[in-house]
């Protein structure tokens, strides 16, 4: 499979049918300038843009930036798997069993909210 | 059309015109992901085949398809016949596969819909809503074809594309 691409912006501007200067007049910018380097994924946007796109097009950042979360995931679930492996080697206890657990489900992808751990 | 298609592959359909080439970007038979027609005023294949190279860059397409201008029922003049040669030759270049569907496949594969041109992006627009607003009225006999056409073609060489394979695959 061709890999997910960085970031879908260009495709949810384009269906909900806003010209860049539109979007960008939005976000806050001078331009459209900036909307196309994020769409060309030329430049990543800040931690603000992302929520603002989020509230523009209705969808979680995640859906937004698929290829870009996909790669963290990634890199979290390698870093989790190795930190298990060092605590595994600790003598457990109470505390060392719950993160553990934890680190199961980041590896998993099940996540660890607050709403998750009991 | 059926239900079971080729998903998570990323295809880039080219329909070259008179003005440039429409395009459209698809990952799978349900999700455009761009579409749109490049324009190019002064020499055509040189700069219609940069923009395409551009849209490999950008989009990494597994499959790029176009019309096979030799198949039945397509009629295409020498230069366009010459950008689509051209076209494959740049996807081999850059290792992406190329597929070739004749104007004929293309109404098999949308036979539920109708046989013209017209009835096929009626049927697009109807799939796909976010091509809706971008939909020609209908062409009277004495009106040359809208640009948006192509467009319409594209995506429409794009869903050939899932439907023959999907099909390839029931049948394997």
């Amino acid at each position: 499979m061709s890999h997910k691409l960085e970031n879908y912006l260009r495709t949810y501007r384009k269906r909900s049918g806003l010209l860049q200067d539109e979007v960008a007049f939005l976000l806050g910018c001078q331009s459209g300038t900036k909307v196309s380097r994020y769409e060309r994924f030329c430049r990543k946007p800040s931690l603000e843009t992302l929520f603002a796109y989020e509230m523009v097009f209705g969808a979680p950042g995640r859906e937004l930036f698929v290829g870009a979360y996909q790669k963290v995931e990634k890199r979290i679930s390698n870093r989790a798997q190795l930190l298990a492996r060092k605590r595994n080697r600790a003598t457990p206890d109470r505390m060392a069993t719950r993160k553990l657990q934890i680190l199961k489900a980041i590896t998993s992808g099940s996540g660890t909210g607050p709403d998750k751990l009991s | 059309m059926s239900r079971a298609y080729t998903k998570d592959i990323r295809v880039l359909a080219i329909d070259p015109s008179t003005r440039g080439f429409g395009f459209a970007v698809l990952e799978g038979p349900n999700r455009l992901i761009d579409w749109g027609v490049k324009e190019t005023k002064t020499d055509n294949k040189k700069k219609s085949l940069k923009l395409i190279e551009d849209l490999i860059d950008r989009y990494q397409p597994s499959v790029i398809v176009v019309e096979d201008y030799a198949g039945r029922g397509s009629r295409r003049c020498q230069r366009i016949q010459e950008l689509i040669d051209e076209i494959s030759k740049l996807a081999l270049k850059r290792k992406v596969r190329v597929r070739s569907f004749s104007r004929v496949k293309v109404k098999q594969a949308f036979a539920e819909s109708g046989a013209t041109k017209y009835s096929i992006a009626l049927a697009i627009a109807n799939r796909l809503p976010e091509l809706a607003p971008r939909l020609p009225r209908f062409r009277k006999p004495w009106m040359s074809e809208d640009y948006r056409m192509s467009i319409f073609d594209a995506v429409a060489f794009g869903l050939t594309f899932f439907h023959v394979d999907s099909k390839r695959k029931l049948a394997a």
